[in-house]
């Protein structure tokens, strides 16, 4: 609680973020909603010299925004767990979002907890960098003056690692809507509510005549990123439902880790277990999209 | 934007805040939490340090009218806000509020650390118009964790609350639209 002393700048836009980024180097931090930076300032893990507070930026634009644009759902850095989960063009749009958004920690985390934050921290246990990656998102990053787009896969490096350079910032996140007759699901094991996921999973199914015609499955908490499971989607072509949960065994190419919340084997049990209950859950949605 | 230097690292700020309707202005350091600006700044110290990492609830406060863990908000972040705490839940003579009743009535809080958090949790679900079942207040208030109670006084308490406020709230808000909602 009694961290040590820093400088606190407030940006009144995100370009503005990146020039005092630019100015002050690896001594400073971007705080928004502040729910994965306090914990680790708290704790002492974190000391940075200058906190650079965008929370307040961008009063009424677009960072603020959840917008479609062209078949995709486009959310602005600075919406909130609380709001992803509860916006009506998201949930019309990409559902499996605000569920995901919806299992983020506790109501306070999510009042607080930003988009930008969540994705950028990059937590491999956390919601939304898995929904992303299954999704087949691309997040806007910025430096204040030049824009690029970086897939989700590729932005999710590893442990707290992104391709994010020093002054860049995610601005947005482009979302593909869900197309007509994809199914969906969202699951994650926990030992406590609100606690970080030991594993969980995201999948997306399109079936036509009770086969599944293509999939998209994902898994986060068991690697130091989200990782697409291809070799699934593929042994899940042609299924249907009944048969889906037997179409694969344990997961290849997941590494999961052992440490006092979970054994490695648990993890990648659970893993198996989630994401087969994901598949069957996101088959249903799909045949009941063609009702 | 002010110039660097590592003189002002850590240089105070003056805050402004309406707690509990109560304008308050105070200068602190910059990399003040919320939770330290209250206690040890202006004095309101019913709101805990508990864990500092946003999981036990301790330090629940509604900050214009949404929860949160102000041991994870800098003061500076929320300078303007509207802040409620547990005290502030009270009647204008002083008197124990309808949660606040409910929580002593039904003996929900026993050492007492976790109960202005929980108290502020179950105002934020009331002021939503919820909870609508006895699951929901189970889940909300899985944020916020108790040592000694075993929870089940503390979602009586907040059951009893909400009828407290309904029955007192008259025929808009009846009591059988709740139980209907169960």
């Amino acid at each position: 609680m009694f961290t040590r002393p820093f400088r606190y700048e407030r940006a009144e836009r995100l370009a503005e973020a990146s020039d005092l980024l630019r100015r002050y180097g690896e001594d400073a931090k971007v705080i928004a909603g502040g729910q994965s930076l306090m914990p680790l300032i708290n704790l002492g893990l974190a000391a940075p010299h200058v906190v650079i507070d965008i929370s307040r930026a961008d009063q009424d634009g677009g960072p603020r925004t959840i917008g479609s644009d062209n078949g995709y759902l486009t959310i602005g850095t600075l919406v909130t767990h609380s709001r992803l989960a509860a916006d009506q063009v998201a949930a019309r749009m990409q559902p499996l979002l605000g569920a995901a958004a919806a299992r983020i920690g506790n109501s306070r985390v999510r009042n607080r907890g930003t988009l930008g934050g969540s994705l950028a921290h990059s937590d491999p246990a956390a919601e939304l960098p898995l929904a992303m990656v299954a999704l087949g998102a691309e997040y806007e990053v910025s430096n204040g003056e030049q824009a690029r787009y970086i897939r989700a896969e590729e932005f999710h490096l590893g442990f707290l690692t992104t391709p994010l350079e020093a002054d860049e910032l995610i601005i947005s996140a482009r979302v593909p809507s869900l197309g007509p007759g994809w199914g969906w699901a969202f699951q994650e094991f926990s030992r406590r509510d609100g606690d970080f996921a030991l594993a969980a999973a995201a999948a997306l199914v399109r079936s036509s005549g009770g086969a599944i015609v293509e999939s998209r499955v994902a898994v986060g908490g068991v690697n130091d990123r989200p990782v697409r499971l291809a070799d699934i989607e593929i042994a899940l072509t042609g299924a249907t439902t009944e048969e889906a949960a037997d179409r694969f065994g344990a997961i290849r190419g997941i590494d999961p880790v052992s440490d006092t919340g979970a054994s490695a084997a648990y993890r990648a049990h659970l893993a198996q277990v989630l994401v087969k209950r994901t598949v069957i859950e996101a088959c249903q949605r799909s045949e009941a999209a063609h009702v | 934007m002010s110039s660097p230097g590592s003189t002002d690292v850590g240089r105070s700020l003056a805050v402004h805040m309406t707690v509990n309707g109560r304008p308050i202005t105070r200068v602190a350091g910059a990399h003040f939490t919320l939770l330290r600006w209250l206690r040890d700044v202006a004095g309101v110290t019913d709101p805990k340090y508990g864990c500092g990492e946003g999981i036990c609830g301790s330090c629940t406060v509604l900050v214009d009218g949404a929860a949160v863990s102000s041991c994870l908000v800098l003061a500076a972040q929320v300078d303007g806000a509207e802040v409620a705490t547990a005290s502030g839940l009270c009647e204008p003579d002083g008197s124990l509020g309808p949660l606040q009743r409910a929580f002593h009535e039904h003996h929900a809080a026993q050492c007492g650390f976790c109960t202005p958090g929980m108290l502020m949790a179950a105002a934020a679900m009331l002021a939503d118009g919820r909870p609508r079942s006895r699951a929901e207040i189970r889940s909300e208030l899985h944020g916020n964790l108790c040592r000694c109670t075993g929870y089940g006084p503390i979602v009586d308490a907040v059951e009893a609350a909400q009828r407290a406020v309904r029955a007192a709230s008259g025929p808009t808000g009846p009591t059988a639209s709740a139980e209907a909602a169960r």
